[in-house]
């Protein structure tokens, strides 16, 4: 089986669609899969080790002035899609996707020529020109671990007056997405509960619908054996997002003994004020720390040596920071929000409803007082990252859906 | 001289003489007899000449005016999760200049399919006129960006 991964930024370090690339087409391979990958910028330079990549041009200059754009990228503006991809960042549009979609319909059609694919496997870019693909007589199926509608509603909470509600708007293509999305061949989503977030969204059918989880690095992400700290709560997130519910953790906080305390795994001040504001609010700061980014050497050795890993969220599309404690044997407290109750189960963490910080602070308690609980939900979680999150576990549902697809293309063919 | 140092000079003239050009032949030329413009009768062109300016124009039109009804329309009837306190205590009116985008935008589009309709030469003039600025500010602004961005590509002296 030949299958094309496309998605329009593929750093394998940062940002999710990167990472998913990454893994994704490292364990299909080893499923016997032949891989290419067609990516925009940032490029996965080790990928070529086992798939072929077709590295697609993007200036990636939204929200960059134009007098700050690097000179090397100022040169290369006046070209057709490096010009609309300007002139749609300066109207407050984000246009990656949809530029993306077209440069890779077109660097496709040459492609095709001399080879054939078996599938087209999008990764939540659902441009405009993915459409057009169709005509090339591949089946094309996209991954959407949860619809963008979420991340707007999440923006628009926090836009105050016109102009951001109206930027906020025109930078999320909803409306692009929930065209593309409903004509093509399959969506693959991280949640069951996904299955109706994206009916909501974008009206997809049920049917059109799989389920398969994200995948994590089990073999990274295991308890290093240090010390664990008393009482010692972590959050791992953007502080930024509202969607996090950090302020029903805040005031969670201080509902809880004063010994207890908070560490976040994110940029505090000056960068990044949202949280800090909250956190004075409540009059915490003395029991609240940031780290500031981390590398994931640091993220593993801070998931094994913290007590609790706190989960607040009012939406979750998978809810990564979970797994990855309990795949470090660390108990989690986490609403029963989006993925959240399907990928924790009662027997490797606390679930609680969202929007309630006494019932956060309650869920906490039950941990902090029971260290043998914590210990054994410890090692289920462990367990439970293991038979479910790992990447190989996902390449090997992603293939079966692959499977389906294709045979259910050709039996309408 | 580097060959996009020429480009970019190339971009500001041409941007800038044709921005001129329009500014002198719409403002200075007619500037005592504005009106000579409303006596300009479309109806007198051939169907297909006339649509085939009308039609991409009004498209382009009615996007740009869709696209601001409906993002009043989302602003009016979007139900967001429960505000943080902070939002909370802030006084938004974004609903009522939602309400006033949309009737402004529903008018305008009202206003473009009638012109054409009657075959006004403002209803695709003044169209015409905002796409081509907005083309020509863009081409302008990224010539003088690279006039005046240094290249960070540091030339080697002894080769």
């Amino acid at each position: 089986m030949r299958v094309l991964l496309l998605g329009y930024r593929g750093n394998p370090y940062s940002g999710g669609q990167g990472i998913y690339i990454y893994n994704l087409s490292k364990e299909l391979v080893k499923l016997g899969v032949t891989v290419d990958v067609m990516v925009g910028p940032p490029y996965p330079d080790p990928l070529e080790e086992w798939a072929e990549v077709y590295k697609i041009e993007n200036l990636n200059i939204w929200s960059i002035k134009t007098k700050d754009i690097p000179y090397n990228k100022l040169t290369r503006i006046f070209s057709l899609w490096n010009f609309a991809d300007y002139i749609l960042t300066r109207l407050h549009i984000f246009p990656e996707m949809e530029t993306f979609s077209f440069r890779a319909f077109f660097a496709l059609e040459k492609i095709l020529k001399h080879k054939r694919y078996d599938l087209i496997h999008d990764i939540q870019s659902l441009g405009w020109a993915t459409i057009p693909m169709k005509g090339f007589g591949i089946p094309i199926i996209t991954t959407v671990h949860h619809p963008l509608t979420k991340d707007r509603e999440a923006d628009l909470q926090r836009n105050w007056g016109l102009w951001d509600k109206t930027t906020t708007i025109l930078f999320y293509p909803l409306v692009m997405q929930g065209f593309v999305i409903r004509r093509i061949n399959r969506v693959i989503t991280s949640f069951k509960e996904g299955i109706d977030e994206l009916g909501k969204a974008f009206r997809v059918k049920k049917e059109k619908v799989s389920v398969v989880y994200n995948g994590m690095d089990v073999d990274l992400f295991q308890n290093t054996g240090e010390a664990r700290e008393d009482n010692a709560l972590l959050f791992v997130g953007n502080t930024e997002d509202t969607k996090k519910g950090l302020v029903y953790l805040f005031e969670a906080m201080t509902l809880l003994p004063e010994h207890v305390t908070l560490t976040i795994v994110d940029d505090g001040p000056p960068k990044k004020m949202t949280a800090w504001e909250l956190i004075k609010k409540f009059n915490i700061e003395h029991r609240v720390k940031f780290t500031g980014k981390l590398s994931a050497k640091e993220l593993v050795s801070i998931y094994s040596r913290k007590t609790i890993l706190v989960m607040s969220s009012l939406f979750e599309g998978f809810g990564l920071p979970a797994v990855e404690a309990m795949s470090c044997k660390t108990p989690v407290v986490v609403t029963t929000a989006g993925s959240l109750k399907e990928v924790v189960t009662p027997d490797c963490g606390v679930l609680v409803e969202p929007q309630n910080p006494l019932a956060l602070k309650d869920g906490i308690m039950k941990l902090l007082k029971n260290k043998k609980l914590r210990e054994q939900m410890g090692k289920n979680g462990r367990k439970r990252a293991v038979e479910n999150f790992s990447w190989s576990v996902a390449a090997k549902n992603t293939l079966e859906v692959y499977k389906r697809v294709i045979k259910e293309y050709r039996s309408k063919r | 001289m580097p060959r996009a140092k020429i480009w970019g000079f190339l971009s500001v003239l041409i941007s800038a003489s044709i921005f001129g050009v329009c500014i002198f032949s719409i403002l200075i030329i007619n500037y005592h007899d504005f009106t000579n413009f409303n006596s300009v009768n479309l109806s007198e062109l051939n169907a297909m000449t006339f649509y085939s300016a009308a039609i991409p124009i009004t498209i382009v039109t009615l996007f740009v005016l869709s696209t601001g009804f409906w993002i009043g329309w989302v602003i009016l009837t979007i139900k967001v999760v429960p505000p943080m306190p902070e939002i909370v205590e802030k006084k938004d009116n974004s609903k009522i200049k939602a309400v006033l985008l949309c009737l402004i935008t529903v008018s305008l589009m009202v206003l473009m399919i009638y012109g054409v309709y009657i075959r006004n030469f403002w209803a695709l003039a003044i169209p015409a006129l905002v796409i081509s600025f907005v083309i020509l500010g863009a081409i302008f602004w990224v010539g003088m960006a690279i006039i005046t961005t240094r290249s960070t590509l540091i030339t080697n002296k002894k080769q």
